[in-house]
């Protein structure tokens, strides 16, 4: 589904070049769940940020589904992001002056040709997770792990291709941790393609996949036993 | 798109509302501000736009190139104009309109009225709207009378009053007139006050003298061009043309043209023909539009530093899939809607406050949704694409956060750099526009208080102005009955006869003075402003003498009338100050005993007077010349204009007393006076009006710019909580940290006044050139305007800056 071929990413600032990815080559194939792992500052986000199409690679190929999305336009990644991805971040980053259930619709409105109600797949994202007696509530009056729940059914409304996760229960007790990391799975079990950056061993031992970076490079890619 | 857009809007106002409000109302503020000054702008260029063909008529007028006469254009013309123009160019097609006083007899009641004299043709040239007659034929008749639908009302009670009779005294004398039309009220922005009108014949022309005197101002003669090729071909040959029919009337060394220039003022420019004046209205039109820039950057302020706040919303929006161009479409939704919201509150706004407007500025301004539909819709698309230009700079910046750092980083963007430099630039921009509004504030009320403590050369106050004793039909007996009734009452110090008094202009009479203790020069003479006085005129004006003696009946020659005068007749007259300068005497003493040939007749000075200040505070004092007779009871109708000195007596007290002399002396002609202050008012209401006018206006926009101020002062105190903790756990007093937040928040007001200063300088010089007395502007003005400002400025943002050092370090610290 992905193939990531020699990706490197440089950041430039007035004086520093930081290099962020180191040539890494990886590929990911559709029903995987992959956990990427590794102290901090060693380029997990900055993989997930290129593997979702909100940055780009310095140099190197990123094929997806075949199609070198490198060479794309502005306008046609974000309608690749809105087709095909589902986000969740560690922060959650839901939008604080929209309703719960007009958050999780973000995930549809940017999506052309969608038909249908909008509504019905709405309230049925936010009963996969359990939220729906809050759809009218805003992301402040809702607990930790409820908002992450929130950001879940927002990015899995729209029935993506991908699944990127950035580190979804950093911010979360161990008893809601724990709660996402069921839904996650259960998403997997249903076909959902899910790479997923934690610092969590427990956590990414859940994972079909386990993907270890250090400094940019990618030092380990264990498939694991369920 | 539109329902997103609907909420992110709805939401700003019940989660922020602070933000909200205060955007909001610097917004409409700004709206109100710029919709009152162009309904001024509108009222005051639209004269005359009733008439459907205004484009196409003109108004003669004439400029002298003559010493001692005030330069520019002013509108009027002889009443020989349209005859003689005819003559010489038979395709033209014009009318006449000359002004008249007139009494109105309804049986034994009778009241003042103005009445226009104008061609036969008058109605159809101008297609007055009637309500009632017939246009071509109305004035057929030299018998017939036109009158307004307000005057059929106050004098037959209704409209439709074709066929009644209407008693009118005028120059004719007294006529009984049949009604044949009633002309629907013209708008009060109207050069043509239509109230009364009837036919100029023949009985009502001046002698042939006044009628064909060039350079004359005696009626409005207006012109009709279909193209306007053919008025500036008609222009071109107007010098040949007053060569030739001028010939040697100004003397033979003058080429007619160079000392008196004819021309034709678009009817749309008449109203504001005099220059300052326009200057005046386009200034309040640029208030205006200084106001809604104000507003706007206070939006633009306001949206930028709360983009920070809204950049994760746009990272998250993208993340899932939104483009630059869908996001930055929201945005400039959500801020048409916004300016739309404000347009409407700044209508109410200005609703609520015309009332309060019209009364400072003299105005009367209004707006008729019906009529005016389409003016407002043209103003709102303004509005909304000015308010959108301003709002391209945040909706793009918004749309261009990348979502990868933002989202990589635990904290909000500010907007960069750039964009806090930008919102410092743009408050000191506003700033900048405060202060300097402050300082010409300040010192538009400082020349308007000068100009009220001026010396006038006469005593304003206690002096009574009767008009009425220069009404037609008139008698001298009537009039010596009035004066000595009228020194009989308790109260009353002195009474006199002049032809000319304080603001009264109806007898300016300029003729050409040559001096005979010298050489006649090649060069056109100087002309000196004529006034007739009657016994006693000095003393009662309170005119000072300066040197020599006044004129009075116990010198023989100062008598101006002397039956079968001959060329070498001289009688004595006094000049003021200004005359002396005007014809070249090194002083008033040596102009003394001096000959000069005054309107053809041999004329000694025999003293010299103070200069007096009868009319605008903008016009040069004319220089005057002052000629006596002992009886101006017998002075043709026009002339004698009474003036009361009186003291102790209030204003009604003595109206009421010398009202009730003028009844018993002529119970057939209506009373007619007021105070000297009153009647002087007129020339300084329209400056203390627009004074009025541009102080609301600098005083709404300092109001917007507090608003924009404080607006960012709260944004930046609400983002600094974690440095203000971090300053305080760090031993930082409470003080210290809310003199550093004031010193940051005012640092761009303080940087406006360097740029206002020299701006409001310059501006303030040019206004002031305008003046015949200006004030003197001291460093005071400039540094009170700063000093208002800041203070404004420290009150909106000191409190706030108290508060937000007096945070617990410890609270501080948490919030994020």
């Amino acid at each position: 589904m992905i193939e990531l071929q020699s990706v490197s990413r440089l950041y430039r600032s007035d004086e520093i070049e930081t290099t962020a990815l180191h040539g890494i080559s990886l590929s990911i194939r559709r029903g995987e769940f992959a956990a990427v792992m590794g102290p901090s500052g060693c380029g997990k986000s900055t993989l997930l940020n290129i593997l979702g199409a909100v940055d780009r690679p310095t140099s190197g190929q990123y094929l997806f589904e075949g199609v070198d999305l490198a060479k794309r336009g502005e306008g046609a990644l974000a309608q690749h992001r809105a087709r095909h991805l589902g986000f969740i971040f560690q922060s959650f980053n839901l939008v604080d002056d929209l309703t719960i259930a007009e958050n999780v619709e973000l995930g549809l409105i940017y999506r052309k040709g969608l038909s249908g109600s909008r509504r019905a797949l709405v309230e049925a994202a936010m009963d996969r997770v359990g939220i729906g007696h809050r759809a009218r509530h805003f992301p402040h009056q809702l607990s930790g792990g409820q908002q992450q729940r929130a950001a879940i059914a927002r990015a899995i409304v729209g029935e993506p291709d991908l699944l990127l996760a950035d580190e979804p229960t950093g911010n979360l007790d161990t008893e809601n941790g724990a709660q996402v990391m069921d839904i996650l799975k259960g998403l997997n079990a249903a076909g959902a393609t899910i790479v997923m950056v934690t610092h969590s061993p427990s956590h990414a031992d859940q994972a079909s996949r386990r993907i270890d970076m250090l400094d940019g490079r990618l030092v380990a890619s264990v498939a694991q036993a369920l | 798109m539109l329902h997103s857009i609907l909420v992110a809007f709805w939401r700003s106002f019940t989660r922020r509302p602070l933000y909200a409000a205060l955007n909001l109302l610097g917004l409409s503020l700004g709206v109100a501000v710029f919709v009152t000054l162009s309904l001024l702008h509108r009222f005051e260029t639209g004269y005359d736009g009733w008439a459907p063909e205004r484009d196409k008529i003109y108004a003669a007028a004439i400029a002298f190139n003559v010493p001692g006469v005030a330069p520019g254009v002013r509108v009027g013309a002889m009443g020989g104009l349209l005859d003689e123009m005819k003559l010489d160019y038979p395709q033209v097609q014009g009318v006449r309109d000359w002004n008249q006083a007139a009494v109105i007899h309804r049986g034994a009641t009778v009241s003042s009225e103005q009445i226009e004299l104008v061609d036969a043709d008058f109605l159809t040239f101008f297609q007055v709207p009637l309500v009632a007659g017939d246009r071509v034929s109305a004035l057929r008749d030299p018998a017939s009378l036109v009158l307004s639908e307000t005057m059929a009302r106050k004098y037959f009670g209704a409209v439709d009053v074709v066929g009644r009779g209407l008693e009118i005294s005028d120059l004719a004398g007294g006529n009984a007139y049949t009604v044949t039309a009633v002309i629907k009220d013209l708008p009060k922005n109207s050069n043509l006050k239509l109230d009364f009108v009837r036919r100029l014949t023949a009985r009502d022309i001046a002698p042939e003298s006044t009628w064909h005197g060039w350079g004359g101002i005696l009626l409005q003669t207006y012109f009709k061009f279909d193209d306007p090729t053919s008025v500036s071909a008609l222009e071109a040959q107007l010098p040949a043309f007053v060569d030739r029919r001028v010939g040697k009337a100004f003397g033979d060394a003058v080429t007619p043209h160079e000392v008196l220039k004819l021309s034709f003022v678009p009817l749309q420019d008449v109203h504001l023909v005099d220059p300052k004046q326009r200057a005046a209205i386009e200034t309040l039109r640029l208030v205006g539009w200084v106001a809604l820039g104000l507003a706007l950057i206070n939006y633009v302020n306001l949206a930028t530093a709360r983009a920070g706040l809204r950049a994760r919303e746009v990272a998250v929006r993208k993340a899932l899939g939104a483009g630059a161009a869908v996001l930055r479409l929201q945005f400039l939704g959500e801020a048409a809607l916004t300016i739309a919201l404000a347009f409407l509150i700044g209508l109410a706004m200005v609703e609520l406050a015309l009332p309060l407007i019209n009364a400072a500025g003299g105005l009367s301004l209004g707006l008729d949704y019906r009529l005016d539909g389409v003016w407002v819709a043209g103003i709102f698309a303004l509005v909304l694409a000015v308010g959108l230009a301003a709002a391209i700079y945040p909706a793009f910046m918004l749309a261009a956060y990348q979502p990868a750092q933002v989202l990589a980083s635990s904290r909000t963007p500010s907007g960069g750099r750039f964009g806090a430099r930008l919102r410092e630039g743009l408050i000191m921009v506003q700033f900048a526009a405060v202060v300097a509004a402050f300082v010409l504030m300040l010192g538009f009320l400082g020349q308007v208080r000068h100009m009220q403590s001026l010396d006038f050369g006469f005593r304003r106050d206690g002096l009574y102005l009767v008009t009425a004793t220069r009404g037609v039909g008139v008698t001298p007996q009537q009039r010596q009955a009035f004066w000595s009734a009228a020194q009989r009452i308790p109260g009353v110090t002195g009474v006199t006869a002049s032809t000319t008094a304080p603001a009264d202009d109806a007898m300016n009479v300029n003729t050409t003075a040559i001096r005979l203790d010298r050489p006649v020069g090649p060069k056109l003479p100087p002309t000196l402003s004529w006034c007739g006085v009657g016994p006693d005129y000095f003393q009662t004006l309170g005119t000072r003498l300066v040197a020599g003696r006044l004129l009075d009946l116990a010198h023989g020659g100062d008598e101006q009338y002397v039956p079968n005068a001959g060329p070498e007749t001289v009688t004595n007259a006094v000049i003021s100050r200004g005359a002396v300068r005007q014809m070249g005497y090194a002083s008033p003493e040596e102009a003394l005993d001096k000959l000069l040939d005054f309107n053809r007749r041999k004329t000694r000075i025999v003293g010299v007077v103070e200069d007096v200040r009868f009319y605008s505070p903008t016009e040069k004092t004319p220089a005057k010349l002052y000629t006596f007779n002992g009886y101006p009871a017998y002075w043709p109708a026009g002339w004698p204009i009474t003036l009361v000195r009186y003291s102790g007596l209030s204003e009604a007290e003595v109206r009421a007393r010398l009202e009730a002399a003028w009844r018993q002396a002529a119970p057939d002609v209506p009373f007619e006076g007021k105070t000297a202050l009153v009647n002087l008012d007129r020339y300084y209401k329209p400056q203390r009006d627009r004074t009025n006018l541009f102080s609301l206006g600098a005083l709404v926009g300092a109001g917007i710019g507090c608003i924009g101020l404080y607006g960012l002062a709260a944004f930046n105190a609400s983002r600094r909580t974690r440095e203000i903790g971090v300053r305080k756990v760090l031993g930082a007093t409470r003080v210290q940290v809310a003199r550093l937040l004031i010193g940051q928040f005012l640092r761009p007001v303080a940087v406006a006044c360097l740029v206002a200063w020299p701006l409001a300088y310059w501006l303030l010089r040019r206004w002031l050139s305008q003046f015949d007395d200006p004030v003197a502007v001291g460093p005071l003005v400039f540094v009170a305007g700063a000093g208002a400002a800041v203070a404004i400025g420290l009150l909106a943002v000191g409190g706030l800056a108290w508060s937000a050092a007096s945070a617990e370090p410890g609270r501080a610290l948490r919030h994020d």
